[in-house]
């Protein structure tokens, strides 16, 4: 390792993290720039599939790969859990006791579920936002036959927005395979005076989830649960009775943000939205679900987050000229039945327009942890 | 509505719907019957949501004013 080479100190071992530090490898010479990631994580779950896992139409087992062999040649991986991060003297602490000091820090720790934030929630609801949660899941709607499920998420924001009626959906699916779908009403809830959070996406969802007999509470906000008498009560002072929940739990940022005194309670990072700067630091950025854009938290927008800085710290260490910008864009392909997919573009300045499903998308969908893991992860994409 | 004095005022210029709508529904929970609270919004879609969810909860709407460059919506926590 040269001596003189920058060194870009990457946090956390997830889709945006591994993503960055292979992208930076492929952009720039070891001999310029020296790449170190932190992160705790074992295995790398491919996110995406817990759509699909609680119905047993994917095998979990392709979904998850451990996460060191992910790392490209020349990304040094080093499995540490960050406990403090010092931005004004360049250094983080790791809870082993070591410290690291950077030229450039990518923060890139992703979010964490916050079940404190609803008292009861883990003895009435079930999830599908982790591997565990969503094998959980199968094991009981393997038991389930017929009955009331309510649908949902107990707060804004969380990690992709459309996955909950993308859930829904495919729940939908495997309840008529199961000849049970007439024996079950299925609730659909959500926080907003729609059912999604983009204006110009959410009629179109809407419609198919009434053709599909689900039902919509709109303006929905959780307030609490009552698992004894299986019992959701919305902040809007609506009850709704149910035999399972699948609520997404509760998001904030990661606890050593806001113990760093990088973010508020929330534990999301405010960043410059189109340079991905924190604060009036030049050499410290935050990608992935780590930040507070009032943008989809997901692996596509981490995908073009990375893009743009991979290329501007390769350039900018090189002394090259760099004027670029990131725009905010985000390509997010979700399932709507057993055999089609709608496809969602947009940044900042664009909304995502969408006027029918198809089954090529259902295709890219059905395919993208094998391009994920093989393309993606790899910087390659 | 100048003699009604927010007792909170939520500062969410800048941020995208359905931002300023979560951060007043949190300072909803937060607070206590009688609060009136107001929340500054740049984005043209909270003016409709956020008047629709405070009618929606069953609180009252003090009024929908168009600011300098910005709404302000202001509500009193009634229940
Ligand atoms: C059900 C579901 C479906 C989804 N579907 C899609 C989809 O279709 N398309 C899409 O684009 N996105 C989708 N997403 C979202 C996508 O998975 C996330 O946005 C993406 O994983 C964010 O990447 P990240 O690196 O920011 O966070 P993560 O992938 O969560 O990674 C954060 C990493 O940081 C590590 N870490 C945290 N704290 C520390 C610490 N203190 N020290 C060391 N390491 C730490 C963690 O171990 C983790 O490995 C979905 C998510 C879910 C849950």
């Amino acid at each position: 390792m040269s001596p003189s080479a920058k060194k870009v100190l990457i946090l956390g071992d997830g889709a945006a993290g591994t993503m960055m530090g292979n992208k930076l490898r492929f952009h720039s010479d070891p001999s310029d720039i020296q790449i170190t990631v932190l992160g705790n994580s074992e295995k790398h779950y491919f996110k995406p599939d817990g759509v699909s896992i609680p119905f047993g139409f994917k095998d979990y087992r392709n979904s998850v790969k451990p996460t060191r062999s992910l790392f490209n040649f020349g990304v040094n991986y080093v499995r540490e859990t960050v406990a403090s991060i010092d931005v004004k003297n360049s250094t983080v602490i790791a809870s082993s006791g070591k410290s690291y000091f950077y030229d450039y820090l990518i923060i890139a720790t992703g979010d964490r579920f916050a079940y404190e934030d609803l008292p009861g929630y883990e003895k009435a609801a079930s999830h599908f936002y982790s591997l565990e949660a969503s094998l959980a899941l199968r094991e009981k709607l393997n038991h389930f036959n017929g009955g009331k499920i309510v649908i949902g998420q107990a707060s804004i924001p969380i990690q992709c927005p459309p996955a909950p009626y993308e859930f829904t959906f495919q729940l939908e699916q495997y309840l008529n395979l199961r000849g049970i779908r007439k024996q079950t009403e299925l609730h659909y809830i959500y926080p907003l005076n729609r059912v999604f959070t983009i204006p110009n996406v959410a009629p179109f969802v809407e419609k198919l989830m009434d053709d599909k007999g689900i039902i919509i509470h709109k303006m929905f906000n959780v307030d609490s649960v009552e698992p004894e008498i299986r019992r959701l009560n919305s902040i809007e002072g609506e009850t709704l009775d149910y035999d399972l929940l699948v609520l997404v739990p509760p998001h904030r940022g990661q606890k050593v943000i806001t113990e760093s005194g990088l973010a508020d309670e929330s534990g999301y990072i405010d960043v410059d939205r189109n340079r991905l700067n924190y604060a009036d630091y030049d050499n410290v950025f935050v990608i992935g679900d780590a930040t507070n854009l009032p943008i989809s938290k997901a692996g596509a927008t981490a995908h073009f987050e990375t893009e743009y800085l991979a290329n501007r710290l390769a350039n900018e260490v090189n002394g090259n000229a760099f004027f670029e910008s990131y725009g905010g864009e985000v390509a997010c392909t979700t399932i709507t039945s057993g055999s089609r997919a709608i496809t969602l573009f947009f940044s900042y300045n664009k909304p995502p327009r969408v006027n029918y499903e198809s089954k090529s998308d259902y295709f890219l969908k059905w395919t993208s942890s094998d391009t994920y893991f093989t393309g993606m992860i790899r910087g390659i994409m | 509505m100048e003699d009604v004095k927010p007792t909170k005022v939520i500062d969410a210029r800048g941020s995208y719907c359905p931002g300023p709508l979560m951060e007043l529904i949190k300072a909803y929970k937060q607070g206590k019957v009688g609060d009136v609270i107001s929340v500054y919004s740049s984005d043209e879609g909270t003016r409709k949501d956020a008047p629709a969810w405070i009618q929606k909860s069953g609180n009252e709407l003090v009024g929908v004013y168009t600011r300098d460059g910005y709404y302000e919506i202001v509500m009193k926590k009634v229940k």
